[in-house]
């Protein structure tokens, strides 16, 4: 338990890092991610198809394999950014393609007739998503959300393989002097478990608050 | 949008069978690569360690005592050792062998023969933050992975050796100056090997360095050129051997640290780390010790081997 609390300014630096990486990234994934959405249900054939590209790209190559691609390939055709601006960005790409995934599946639960409603009232496309649409649809899809945010809190852990010292790397680094991986990997478990919850809880909260009855 | 699905079926059946396909292959590879039909990669080491082993003394059986450590990994007629399979000169697989090459390697196939009288070892891929649980768990007999010896580490497993004795160096891009001593490092971003002693080592004499970690040497090496850091802290001999292969890399003084580095066994288990003391004397003796280190560190290494580091030397040990 002494490496545990001996050690807490370590990790504490770690968890503000965790912590920073999480909420940029989540910005940068639900913006890019309503962004997609909006595209794969678009009625222009070409958005749709780049929306479905950028999805089945993005989900379908591990977050760890794009984290080294962006920091050790992206160098040499001239691409360089720090390695906590690249794992924000590599993260909030990836996760975005969950976002819109997330999205759509709201967006999709949402009747037609609603849709037909709306256009039948005048509203433009963006109108008809904006106001009757996606209103709705981010109401279903609270839940599948907030398992995203999850996800991207411990996705965030992948950013120590590339360099960037939060939650995990602490623990690493306090871990190798300390040689007391049991209670140094609990500790950071839990810290990790504490922020899941809160985003479980925010979540609940939102979820109650939004519900639709239909 | 009624063909949509059809169509996702049809790509998902598509990605299926190039994934079966591409994973036969892979199976087909390493069938290959384990099969005793495709030649051994020719080279003097190879030739050299297998002598090694040939000349590797063989523990009389009144030394493995009755119910000790010894005689439960000679019953299993096999050794499990803990360690790298991706450290270059000591603990590294051969892709076109599936021999696992190196100092330590060859280190942990001498004790296997000892005990068991083959060269029988089988390497559990252990990591720094998993040495001591595998240990304490009995996953593995012994770990040989640059487990460096210390007191705070003592506590948790039992440490025979030290075996042999490296240091931490500072290597450059070639061309920066301004670096000629670790101190130097003091204010600038540095670039060591994700839990390597090199991060204690860092913080002891450039406290202000900012440490930026990646898994594995080739990362390093790689961010070390793309500018992610002004120096590479790291094991002398393996900056050496990167220097050799990469005029990019250039090594700057003399290492700064002394690691010892011990044989990791069970915590309390004296009877084994008494066992493999004896071992480790008999090897060096008999001149197996440096034979190995001349198979492997010896390559980058100029010089005869270096006198090995006295057994129990160090705290901890």
């Amino acid at each position: 338990m002494d490496a545990l609390s001996g050690n807490l300014p370590a990790l504490w630096d770690g968890l503000v890092v965790t912590l920073r990486l999480t909420l940029l990234a989540l910005a940068g994934a639900f913006a890019i991610g309503a962004v997609v959405a909006t595209a794969r249900v678009s009625p222009v054939p070409v958005l749709r198809a780049a929306g479905t590209v950028y999805v089945e790209t993005l989900q379908n190559i591990p977050l760890l394999v794009l984290l080294i691609l962006a920091v050790f390939g992206l160098p040499e055709i001239g691409v360089q950014a720090g390695l906590f601006t690249t794992a924000v960005v590599v993260i909030a790409l990836y996760q975005a393609a969950y976002v819109a995934e997330a999205l759509r599946s709201g967006i999709n639960s949402v009747a037609a007739g609603q849709g037909e409603a709306a256009r039948a009232l005048g509203l433009t496309f963006t109108a008809s998503l904006r106001h009757v649409v996606l209103p709705q649809a981010l109401a279903t899809v609270v839940q599948p959300l907030g398992n995203i945010v999850i996800m991207l809190t411990m996705n965030t852990s992948l950013a120590a393989a590339v360099g960037v010292v939060e939650l995990t790397a602490a623990a690493n680094r306090v871990n190798l002097i300390e040689a007391q991986p049991i209670p140094i990997f609990v500790g950071a478990g839990v810290a990790y478990m504490l922020l899941a919850s809160v985003a479980g809880y925010v979540t609940g909260v939102l979820e109650r608050r939004l519900a639709i009855v239909r | 949008m009624v063909h949509a699905p059809a169509l996702s079926r049809m790509r998902r059946a598509a990605l299926t069978v190039a994934a079966v396909v591409s994973m036969s292959a892979m199976a087909a590879c390493s069938a290959e690569g384990g099969s005793p039909a495709v030649p051994p990669g020719a080279g003097a080491p190879e030739t050299a360690a297998a002598d090694a082993f040939a000349n590797a003394p063989v523990a009389a059986a009144s030394e493995i005592l009755p119910g000790s450590t010894m005689e439960k990994i000679k019953q299993r007629g096999e050794l499990i050792v803990g360690g790298s399979l991706d450290a270059p000169l000591l603990s590294q697989q051969n892709p076109v062998t599936g021999q696992v090459e190196g100092f330590d390697a060859d280190l942990g196939k001498m004790l296997a023969k000892y005990i068991i009288g083959r060269p029988k070892v089988k390497i559990v891929n252990s990591a720094s933050e998993t040495r001591e649980a595998l240990l304490s768990n009995g996953t593995v007999d012994v770990v040989f992975q640059t487990y460096t010896i210390t007191p705070e580490r003592a506590e948790q497993v039992a440490f025979a050796g030290p075996y042999y004795t490296s240091g931490l160096a500072v290597a450059v891009k070639k061309g920066i100056t301004g670096i000629t001593k670790p101190e130097d490092l003091d204010g600038k971003t540095v670039i060591a090997g994700a839990n390597t002693p090199a991060i204690p080592a860092i913080k002891k004499v450039a406290p202000n360095a900012e440490i930026v970690t990646f898994g594995s040497d080739p990362e390093c090496v790689q961010a070390l050129k793309q500018g992610r850091g002004v120096a590479y802290v790291q094991d002398q001999s393996l900056l050496v051997a990167n220097g050799k292969s990469d005029p990019d890399l250039q090594v700057v003084g003399e290492p700064f640290t002394t690691d010892p580095y011990g044989i990791g066994l069970k915590h309390a288990d004296d009877q084994m780390k008494t066992f493999v003391n004896g071992w480790l004397k008999k090897i060096q003796d008999a001149g197996l010790w440096q034979q190995a280190w001349k198979n492997s560190i010896g390559t980058v290494v100029q010089g005869e081997a270096p006198a090995p580091p006295a057994i129990g030397s160090v705290p901890g040990s």
